[in-house]
């Protein structure tokens, strides 16, 4: 068998894949290059994200691909618009989290390591969007996962451990029944392609649509521990607040997209399986729209308030998957776009602060009173991050992510997940105005303050200036997933 | 003369946020240098406003086409009235907000809010597409919430957070529902624009689920009973110039959406859910004008009342004839007119005896302010719907409208709603003359004698607002076919196109 390669459209995963070999090489060399490791490993992610952008430009083939079987057949890894787009915030994510990562003081055997554990990850989120064979799937998609429970539990302190662990248990769990959900594809489709042609047949059989059906219940249970679905969600808390801030970010961000990547390979040919595959979505989106806003609002850790926001963040991305709609995967990858940044937003102000005055005065949300007055930059990147989270002017991106996702529900007409989804807005903005309303009030000092660092202050000024830009011209976000 | 329709919404959002981020900077922006930039900003904006009106001109150009967005900015007889109104409020506001500054924040964070606020009510007049409709819809929110919460009433700490959180949570829901609806009929039309929108024809079914979702969305806005109860308690905690843009321009925004959302696309849905509506804004002003009687707080008392006057205007608009929407219209302006102009007396009472409780025994206002006493007057005398002045025209209309419904609404329940509103109107009557006798001729029976108060009239910025803002409640009562005339095309042609 003979297979064409394109490696320039392989890039985005190779250049990580093969960057993070090249760090290890690297740190045995030269053990004492430290924390520059962290700087290497986001220069290689840019690169591979300079790779990607071919992909997203509105001239390019749609999709892209290759490593395709002999004699017209089909083709292993293929990128679309959308996948492209997802590629691409994977890396720069990636990229941010080590830069935030690159001031943190670690132990200097411990960097390369983390460096090499990141650039790993990454690779597999942008693998895992463009794998289109339940083998490389299932890899990419835990090559993804892996190396995160590791990051957190680099950490070394007890509750980083505890966070790997859940986070560790959860992970072997989900990929039990992923795997599972891959063997009942593979037993219904005869296939191990992901391919909707295959779908399509196996549908039109009732025995095997049947098992059809259950696989994809069983793929979506287990992405939806990695997506912290409710309720598959229990690790999350656990591994936000016990990870160092900048991992948390990853968990949040990076590790979200290459789910969400998971979730839409499959889902691309699903919907001729009709809406009672879909009603799932609906439920698991509703379910964790409300269970992390009403946890959010009591939460007085700002690590685990941003974990219950993920939880419910992650209900709005895939509930446009709930409907049967042309739009549905781009309206998900939209939201997922805006939510991806504004969170990693939102993690460099933590980081920033953390690293300034300590994480004990950054972690509790009532040592952030009178961030405005105190530090009016992080104040207001931070206050710009939670306005786009919770879909109100002035930061109109996240009111547009927001258009995007209820959309196609709306379109659908599914008026009960509608109303569920706006109760949720407003709880949503309830559970954000508490932090804004600390940012806005009394003033509390920690017992002591260094200046931000120089690299923190210069991501964060990037990260205001990115959510204003964006929600003038919100297109210029959005045109990453297609139009 | 595209640009005015640019230089309309956005001088106000532009300055405002300028003025809100300088004032992070090291050196603070001054009170006058806020109030100056407010003044020249908002000024300009109503000429751009006036030059819209008359002009008329028409921009159109793709926004976000991810979203199917569009900057479509143009006006009709619908909205010119509505676009001045905030215009002329937005100046008015300014120059009431130099004579009465709220502690709770400096200067320029406060001009800047209200700014933000004027700038999306006018943006929300012009934008011709739904879902900017929707953006300029949030716009407010943001900065309301600062003015009612850190400018707001000093007193009272828990109530205010409380008021501010209950306006914020209860207008996303709106609003949210209000998208819901949106996206539907957009997804359906193919097109955001509000002629496309009118121009499609759901299945009735779908039209009564949509327009259901609608009016839940829009009635918290505007406020509909049984949804208004973060309007008394905004209104009551808010500053003076947050309570006037709240009246004149957030109320509104709630109206004008029902016009172009749910009247004009969705016939169907509008007339069979029409008596329960109308029921319920009967329920409204009745509820209104009862607790009207009996409130002690006098800014929480013009709130209730706001409440019983939207009540009139969904009557007229749910009557389903050209009458009733005319009049609907009309008393939606004069609402704004005459609820700014008493909440700026009544603000200005508030401060001066510094609460503003009714069962306090207080010197007559006639004679110690004799230029605040006739405002207030006037004030209460068009919001009992005298005759002459602007109160009245819209009620009567609105009445008459329901007597007569149109379409297939039944003839009977509307009469018996129409009979029952006029009862309303008697209750204004009731209230108005109770706070009038209170306020302006002074406690005569029982009580301790009344504490000397200084002599505090209206002067400069005060009196030049409570002025104006007469001065347009009168003109309005005494030639209202100007304002009818500017409406009256506009829906002709809206009722033709539902009429089919």
């Amino acid at each position: 068998m003979k297979l064409t390669y394109h490696w320039w459209l392989l890039a985005p995963v190779l250049i990580p894949a093969v960057g993070c070999v090249l760090l290890l090489v690297l740190d045995a060399l030269l053990p004492r290059l430290g924390r520059s490791h962290w700087a290497i490993a986001a220069v290689l992610l840019l690169a591979g994200a300079a790779a990607a952008v071919p992909g997203v430009l509105p001239s390019a083939d749609d999709p892209r691909d290759t490593l395709c079987l002999p004699h017209g057949g089909a083709c292993l890894y293929s990128v679309d618009h959308v996948g492209a787009g997802l590629q691409l915030a994977a890396l720069v994510s990636g990229a941010v989290i080590a830069l935030l990562a690159l001031p943190i003081r670690v132990p200097a055997e411990r960097a390369a390591v983390q460096a090499t554990l990141l650039l790993a990850a990454t690779a597999g989120a942008t693998g895992v969007v463009a794998s289109r064979d339940l083998g490389s799937w299932l890899v990419m998609l835990e090559l993804a996962t892996l190396p995160a429970i590791a990051l957190v539990a680099l950490r070394a302190r007890r509750a980083a451990v505890d966070g790997a662990l859940a986070l560790l248990t959860t992970a072997l769990v989900s990929f039990a029944i992923t795997a599972m959900g891959a063997a009942l594809w593979f037993a219904a489709t005869g296939s191990a392609l992901l391919s909707g042609d295959a779908v399509l047949h196996a549908a039109q059989d009732p025995d095997s649509r049947r098992i059809l059906v259950l696989a994809v219940v069983f793929i979506l249970a287990g992405l939806g521990f990695k997506l912290s679905l409710v309720p598959f969600h229990a690790w999350t808390p656990e591994a936000f607040s016990g990870a160092s801030v900048p991992i948390g970010g990853f968990l949040a961000v990076t590790s979200k997209i290459a789910a969400l990547a998971a979730l839409l390979v499959i889902f691309r040919g699903v919907t001729v399986l009709g809406t009672s595959a879909l009603a799932a979505v609906g439920v698991l989106a509703a379910v964790s729209m409300t269970l992390g806003n009403v946890m959010a609002l009591r939460e007085r850790n700002a690590l685990r308030f941003l974990a219950w926001s993920t939880v419910s963040q992650a209900g709005w991305v895939v509930l446009p998957l709930a409907a049967v709609s042309s739009r549905a995967v781009r309206s998900a990858a939209a939201y997922l776009m805006v939510y991806a940044l504004a969170t990693l937003v939102v993690f460099a102000v933590v980081t920033a602060l953390a690293h300034a005055d300590g994480r004990a005065d950054a972690t509790d949300l009532s040592s952030y009173g009178g961030l405005l007055r105190r530090r009016p930059l992080l104040a207001v990147t931070l206050a710009l991050g939670l306005l786009t989270l919770m879909g109100l002017p002035p930061a109109v991106i996240g009111l547009v992510a927001k258009v995007a996702a209820i959309g196609p529900v709306a379109g659908g007409r599914m008026w009960i997940l509608a109303v569920i989804a706006a109760l949720n807005a407003m709880l949503g903005v309830a559970v954000y105005l508490r932090w804004l309303r600390i940012l806005f009030g009394a003033r509390k000092d920690p017992e002591h303050a260094d200046a931000l660092h120089p690299l923190h202050r210069i991501l964060v000024i990037v990260g205001a200036a990115a959510l204003a830009v964006t929600s003038i011209a919100p297109q210029w976000l959005l045109q990453f997933v297609g139009r | 003369m595209v640009a005015a329709l640019l230089v309309a919404p956005l001088a106000p959002i532009v300055a405002g946020l300028a003025l809100v981020v300088g004032d992070r900077s090291a050196r603070a922006v001054s009170r006058h240098t806020a109030y100056i930039v407010s003044l020249v900003v908002t000024v300009l904006a109503l000429l751009a406003c006036v030059v819209i009106a008359v002009q008329r001109p028409v921009l159109d150009r793709q926004w976000v086409p991810e979203i199917g967005m569009r900057l479509h900015l143009a006006v009709d007889g619908i909205s010119v009235p509505l676009l001045l109104m905030t215009a002329a409020v937005g100046v008015l506001v300014v120059l009431h907000a130099r004579h009465e500054q709220p502690e709770g924040g400096t200067p320029a964070t406060f001009f800047g809010c209200l700014l933000l606020v004027i700038g999306g009510g006018i943006a929300s007049f012009l934008v011709q597409d739904a879902i900017s409709f929707f953006v300029a819809f949030e716009v407010v929110l943001v900065p309301m919430w600062v003015l009612i919460g850190r400018f707001g009433d000093r007193r009272d700490a828990r109530e205010r957070s409380r008021a501010a959180n209950t306006f914020v949570l209860y207008t996303v829901l709106g609003s949210t529902l209000m998208l819901v609806g949106i996206l539907t009929m957009t997804f359906a039309a193919g097109t955001s624009d509000f002629a496309g929108l009118a121009a499609h024809r759901l299945p009735a079914g779908q039209q009564t689920a949509v327009a259901l979702i609608l009016l839940i969305g829009l009635g918290i806005k505007v406020p509909m009973w049984p949804l208004h109860s973060w309007l008394p308690r905004a209104h009551t905690v808010a500053p003076t110039a947050g309570s006037m843009l709240l009246a004149a321009v957030l109320l509104k925004m709630g109206t004008y959406g029902l016009v172009r959302l749910v009247i004009a696309p969705l016939p169907d849905g509008v007339q069979r859910l029409a008596p329960y509506v109308a029921t319920l804004a009967v329920i409204g002003i009745i509820w209104g004008g009862l607790v009207c009687l009996v409130e002690r707080s006098l800014k929480r008392l013009v709130a209730w009342s706001s409440v019983a006057h939207m009540g009139f205007v969904l009557l007229g608009l749910m009557s389903g004839t050209a009458i009733g929407l005319q009049a609907a219209l009309y008393a939606n302006i004069a609402h704004g007119v005459i609820s700014a102009l008493l909440f700026a007396v009544v603000g200005g009472l508030k401060h001066r005896w510094g609460s503003d409780d009714l069962d306090t025994v207080r010197r007559s206002l006639r004679d110690i302010s004799p230029r605040l006493s006739l405002a207030l007057v006037i004030g209460f005398a068009a919001s009992m719907g005298l005759p002459g002045l602007a109160g009245f025209w819209g009620e009567v209309l609105a009445i008459f409208g329901a007597w007569s419904p149109g379409g297939d609404r039944p003839l009977g329940w509307f009469r018996v709603l129409a009979a029952v509103a006029s009862v309303g109107a008697v209750l204004a009557a009731a209230y108005a003359l109770r706070v009038l006798r209170i306020v302006w001729q002074g406690r005569a029976e029982g009580g301790a004698p009344p504490a000397a108060e200084p002599e505090t009239d209206a002067h400069g910025n005060e009196w030049l607002v409570a002025g104006a803002l007469s001065v347009a409640a009168i003109a309005l009562g005494v030639v209202p076919v100007v304002l009818l005339h500017t409406t009256s095309d506009a829906v002709t042609h809206l009722m033709a196109v539902t009429g089919r």
